[in-house]
């Protein structure tokens, strides 16, 4: 059956079907973005935190909103190439649309990667420390580990109770188990199973196993990708995911970052602030250097009608530390509790590598809180994750809707190209569509 | 619409003009980021309203020109005039949480201006 008005007009409309369908489509997709834009605006301004304000690399959001320009004069040029009847000049334009989106996206995995790969901790005082792990981000390290209780019949059956082994660090060689009986028991599949079997036969779910060397472990969250072992942990027990619960004294609990920023916007005496207890007097010299250069521009400009520190702008610039330099002494300063930072890199080749930023060990007690930049991190990012992942997604559906036409549209483009110059009329008006959105978004998450 | 290849032709120029412009405006907004704007905020919301001025005036060119917004049927533009009613609907709610009836704002504004009395006499 022949669809109808694909390329004359229907009388009622005044326009062939599909352009009808698309601005039917656009509508709907100006809901949804609006709706998030919403969002965005309630976030904002019902935010309890200082809203990051440029803290993206505003060069590659650029890039970006170039590369999406250029791919939006192009694919106007392919529909108007197509309609003056020049083929050739119409797959060029075609295909330049297409690199264009694919540097688009590639550009958007590099800032995405960028982000899961950076840290922000927050400490009891309300300071805020960012940065990167080096080999090794938090640790926890425990000895004297010898009780095990394997659940075997629990609330999760697929567990593998021999997955909390994964992070001992006692050589394979050096563990023994031996169950209540005193009998020694090996913990591969035929062994569980037979543990499995005793345990049901004693109407038990679980069965407690003692290690006849203490062992140690040493559970570490590393790179991105990472997936915890354990569940939780107190002073004296870890909680396996598997559910195994062992006794043990908790030795090493803390966090090696290396400080690319500190901000003490929200900490209430910036001087006093743990940022300068970690980060050595050399960075809080900085700091107040920093913080009445600021100051002393702020009073120039307002006088002393305005409360500077009411001024988001100067706490942006005042209150926010860029941790460059000292790589090697703050990781000394903060060594000597627990064992310090256990850095590889030597001062040298931290500066060389241009990753001149102390590494330094935050203990537990003083962190409340720590994410990579993902949602979880804060709204922002949430927001920022939700807007651009979803226009993202319209990109590459873009694209492949013009890949299509390229690729695979050769036989109606030599039949009828008229209808072909409508079917890349519609993929340009969606294209435009995404372009429009990337306007709105480059200013309100990059840079105001 | 009715775009004869002779009337396209003529539009290329007025196409590529447009993609310069876009190019243009975007570096304006990039750069103004920067500056710091009059006002009691350090700026930041003349900051805001600068930045979307310039993106709903670029958002206009890309959806008048490119996308022939300023010339099309009349029932595109029934569509649309309904669409950005209800789209700037969503972007005002926001006021719903900044002045509510039904309770007393005076309370809260009150306490900021003791504390911005505060501030002066000290």
């Amino acid at each position: 059956m022949e669809i109808p008005y694909t390329v004359n007009a229907r009388p009622d409309t005044g326009l062939w079907n599909a352009k009808v369908g698309v601005w039917l489509f656009l509508a709907s997709e100006v809901m949804l973005f609006g709706g998030l834009f919403s969002s965005y605006i309630f976030l904002r301004l019902g935010a309890d935190y200082n809203w990051p304000v440029g803290v993206l690399d505003a060069f590659w959001g650029c890039v970006n909103t170039l590369v999406l320009i250029a791919s939006s004069v192009t694919i106007v040029m392919a529909w108007a190439s197509l309609k003056m009847g020049k083929v050739m000049a119409y797959r060029i334009y075609l295909f330049i649309t297409i690199l264009c989106a694919l540097g688009f996206m590639a550009i958007k995995t590099v800032e995405y990667k960028g982000k899961f790969e950076h840290f922000g901790v927050r400490l009891t005082d309300g300071t805020l420390l960012e940065g990167h792990f080096p080999k090794e981000g938090y640790r926890i390290e425990f000895e004297d580990v010898t009780k095990f209780t394997l659940e075997l019949d629990g609330v999760y059956p697929e567990s593998n109770p021999k997955d909390f082994l994964r992070d001992c660090t006692t050589p394979e060689a050096e563990r023994k188990f031996l169950n209540a009986a005193g009998k020694e028991v090996i913990l591969d599949e035929a062994g569980l199973n037979a543990l499995r079997l005793e345990a049901k036969a004693q109407k038990k779910t679980s069965v407690e196993l003692t290690s006849t060397k203490p062992l140690k472990f040493s559970i570490k969250r590393g790179a991105f990708g990472f997936i915890d072992p354990i569940y939780s942990y107190t002073a004296e027990s870890i909680f396996f995911k598997d559910n195994t619960q062992t006794n043990g004294k908790l030795v090493k609990d803390s966090m090696t970052l290396e400080v690319d920023l500190a901000d003490v916007r929200d900490c209430a005496d910036a001087e006093k602030s743990l940022a300068w207890h970690y980060l050595g007097d050399e960075q809080k010299a900085k700091f107040i250097a920093l913080r009445d250069e600021k100051l002393a521009a702020f009073k120039k400009s307002f006088g002393n009608k305005e409360d500077p520190y009411k001024s988001p702008h100067f706490k942006r610039h005042g209150l926010v530390l860029k941790v460059v330099g000292g790589a090697h002494a703050a990781a000394g300063h903060a060594k000597p509790e627990h064992g310090g930072a256990e850095t590889d890199t030597t001062h040298a080749e931290h500066v060389a590598s241009g990753h001149d930023h102390p590494s330094v060990v935050i203990e537990k007690k003083d962190i409340t809180f720590w994410s990579n930049f993902t949602p979880k991190y804060n709204t922002y990012y949430a927001i920022y994750f939700a807007l651009t992942s979803l226009h993202g997604l319209h990109v590459v559906a873009g694209a492949l809707v013009l890949s299509y036409f390229l690729f695979f549209d050769g036989k109606l483009l030599r039949k009828d190209p008229e209808h072909m110059a409508n079917r890349v009329e519609v993929g340009g008006l969606f294209w435009h569509f995404v372009d429009l959105v990337w306007i709105f978004l480059f200013p309100l998450l990059y840079l105001l | 619409m009715a775009d004869t290849p002779e009337q396209i032709a003529k539009h290329v120029k007025k196409y590529l003009f447009i993609g310069a412009l876009l190019i243009v405006f975007t570096f304006i907004t990039v750069g103004m980021s920067y500056v710091e704007l009059a006002g009691p905020d350090g700026g930041q919301t003349n900051n805001i309203l600068f930045g979307m001025a310039v993106a709903t005036f670029k958002a206009l060119l890309v959806a008048l020109i490119f996308m022939h917004l300023n010339h099309e049927r009349k029932i595109i533009y029934k569509f649309l005039v309904f669409t950005f009613a209800f789209v700037l609907g969503m972007f005002v709610l926001f006021i719903l949480c900044h002045d509510n009836p039904l309770v007393m704002d005076a309370f809260e504004r009150s306490k900021s201006a003791l504390e911005h009395a505060h501030y002066h006499h000290s």
